[in-house]
């Protein structure tokens, strides 16, 4: 299953279509879109960090991902600057970002989603603010005192971490924002979508999609004009998140399960009276023999066959279990 | 999987991330000069990256990413109690990297590390004087790739050469480099140093085939090590660890069969056997990672926060093998490891 998050509506209404989505009337909260048979579960966070992590939360407790499925957060965002410092026309900067740094402005944390999957958009940091950016106004300040500020206002502390043993906090202070190759995005979602996520998904599982709407002026962008940005980008979103879907279902499907099944374990449990120890034993030794390319059916069959099971009680059920354990080297 | 990975995954080093203390280190430089098209990430600390939570190191193992970072704190460590000494009494190593390029499913990597990524520790030099100050004191045995395996890491880092200029200049040291990597022209261009030890971690081709992704066939580890005893360089064969499959004791011997064919055993400098072993809590987080490993989902016997297979078919398994290498190598140059 992917998980979408957009913060507004005109952000989704593109791929709702492209996914045929249907609106789940039950969740009153958020705008939430669904369609099994396409494994994609849409939701409209609303505006800013609260609302994005809040509807994380919301969805993936109310359906907890598995391993294998991915968080996609995408959006439009606001192009702030170029790595070499220079303003970029808007044509430079069209198209989808994906962000392999996203950094949330109030506390200057930066959170690092894996670059695993291949993919054909640029590449850019984000800086997740509270409010639209307002070009020439707006300063993304670090929270530690002491930061270097750069002169487009960008903090950048020059201060390394401790490295503190068994760590897996990110430090705290102002964020350097520059990206060696590329500029910084800013949105007000990513960060939260991050860390709300990062409770669920794992970095490997989540991506940030982000296309470009103004240099700064958020106020004049128009809902129509955010749908035309989707529209345009929209089949390239869908190759994306389909590729992502290939590598969702591939790595579901390759868990080794027991051919016979959890009925046929069960009943040998019960038939040679497993304590809660036995039962663990027992498990573990058949998942080894399944792995191990044994065929676990016909060996529980021939226990049967062989008259071992069923066991009058635990202490047979025992002796059992330990000349099954002896058969494995 | 494998044939997702062309299409569907970045190659490996796609992404450099690099610490803003080491930015202008001149090593940072020549490591981020062999990879022109990488893209550049700027963090604040390795553990930002390397240490976040619920990292699947499988995935990652598709497409590593490579760290650049200072090594701060500690920075050489005494041997841990399930490595083997070698007799050796000042026992100490490095870890001037984490991670390796190499994906073997059963190593300890997995389950001491967060994340399947490479750290590489730019600071040579900070470790080069830790290493000197002890020297000072006492003689020195040192491991430097425990942590990784260095000879592969190699065409990023050089540093196999570094520590060889280094032993060079410092006689009371003894190094090891431990390695699966079968690059004979860099051993070659090393040149064989008295005070260097090279251990090839060797397994039958079946287990290398089914448990040792992307590292060197049997052969080509055996013609390195035969290639590097010419030279008179000290070598070690590592049967550590030995891993249970059904059929074990044929491979081995085969294995061993091989081993005799190509290397000249009365120029090996000693050989070790072990089982294999892992603490309870690496074993555990390693089998979140690989749920399909029949290597980890043995059902082990755990002694002490240490599991192992259980004892009768441990001994039976390590006797053999002690027991084969005796035939060609005196008993005092066999190192057998006990819990």
């Amino acid at each position: 299953m992917i998980y979408i998050f957009t913060a507004l509506y005109c952000e989704a209404k593109n791929l709702i279509r492209q996914f045929h989505l249907t609106k789940n009337p039950e969740n009153t909260r958020f705008q939430e879109f669904y369609n099994e048979k396409s494994g994609v579960r849409l939701t409209v966070t609303g505006v800013g960090g609260t609302a994005a992590a809040t509807a994380v939360g919301s969805i993936c407790t109310a359906y907890p991902p598995a391993e294998d499925d991915l968080l996609v957060n995408i959006g439009t965002c606001a192009y702030i600057r170029s790595a070499d410092g220079q303003q970029s026309s808007f044509r430079d900067r069209e198209g989808i970002f994906l962000c392999n740094q996203i950094t949330e402005q109030t506390t200057g944390r930066s959170f690092y989603p894996d670059m695993l999957y291949r993919h054909e958009f640029q590449e850019a940091s984000i800086v997740t603010g509270m409010s639209p950016w307002n070009a020439g106004v707006d300063r993304v300040v670090g929270r530690d005192a002491g930061c270097d500020k750069s002169e487009d206002g960008l903090a950048g502390c020059d201060r390394a971490g401790t490295g503190d043993a068994g760590c897996d906090k990110n430090r705290y202070g102002g964020a350097k924002l520059h990206h060696a190759k590329t500029g910084a995005l800013y949105d007000m979602e990513a960060a939260a979508v991050y860390q709300s996520g990062a409770y669920f998904f794992g970095p490997h599982q989540m991506a940030f999609l982000k296309i470009v709407s103004d240099f700064g002026t958020a106020e004049g962008v128009s809902h129509g004009q955010v749908e035309s940005l989707m529209e345009m980008n929209g089949d390239k979103l869908l190759a994306f998140i389909g590729r992502l879907r290939v590598i969702s279902d591939y790595a579901g499907e390759s868990d080794v399960r027991l051919t016979c099944g959890d009925k046929a374990v069960e009943t040998l449990c019960r038939d040679l009276h497993c304590s809660r120890a036995m039962r663990d034993s027992l498990k573990q030794h058949l998942h080894y023999l399944a792995l191990a390319g044994a065929d676990v059916c016909l060996l529980i069959q021939n226990l049967y066959k062989e008259g071992f099971v069923p066991c009058r009680d635990r202490r047979e059920g025992k002796l059992c279990l330990e000349q099954l354990k002896q058969t494995l080297f | 999987m494998n044939s997702l990975n062309k299409h569907f995954f970045n190659p490996f080093f796609s992404h450099i991330y690099v610490e803003t203390a080491v930015l202008e280190h001149p090593r940072t430089r020549c490591i981020l000069s062999k990879f022109p098209d990488a893209n550049v990430i700027e963090i604040r600390h390795y553990k930002d990256v390397f240490c976040r939570s619920r990292q699947r190191s499988t995935w990652q193992h598709r497409s590593q990413k490579l760290i650049l970072a200072a090594k701060q704190g500690t920075l050489v460590y005494e041997g841990a109690p399930v490595c083997q000494s070698f007799g050796n009494r000042y026992f100490y190593y490095v870890s001037c990297a984490m991670n390796c390029v190499f994906d073997c499913e059963y190593c300890y990597l997995k389950g001491m590390y967060p994340s399947g990524n490479i750290v590489i520790f730019v600071n040579l030099e900070d470790i080069f004087a830790e290493a000197e100050r002890l020297l000072q004191a006492h003689p020195l045995y040192l491991c430097v790739s425990y942590d990784t395996d260095l000879p592969a890491l190699e065409h990023i880092a050089g540093y196999v050469r570094e520590w060889c200029k280094f032993a060079a200049v410092h006689e009371n040291l003894k190094l090891e480099i431990r390695t699966k990597c079968a690059d004979t022209a860099l051993f070659e261009q090393t040149g064989p140093h008295p005070n260097v030890i090279y251990a090839f971690t060797l397994s039958p081709q079946a287990l290398i085939d089914a448990y040792e992704r992307q590292t060197p066939a049997l052969s080509k580890r055996l013609l390195c090590a035969a290639a590097l005893l010419r030279t008179g360089a000290p070598v070690r064969l590592c049967f550590d660890p030995m891993i249970y499959v059904p059929g074990w004791k044929d491979h081995y011997a085969q294995m061993l069969k091989q081993v005799y064919d190509a290397v000249d055993m009365d120029k090996v400098v000693d050989v070790s056997v072990g089982t294999f072993r892992i603490s309870r809590d690496y074993l555990k987080h390693m089998r979140k990672q690989e749920k399909n490993s029949a290597v980890l989902w043995f059902p082990f016997q755990c002694d002490n926060g240490y599991c192992h297979y259980p004892a009768p078919l441990m001994e039976e398994m390590e006797r053999f093998l002690t027991g084969r290498l005796a035939e060609k190598v005196s008993k005092e140059k066999i190192f057998r490891w006990k819990i």
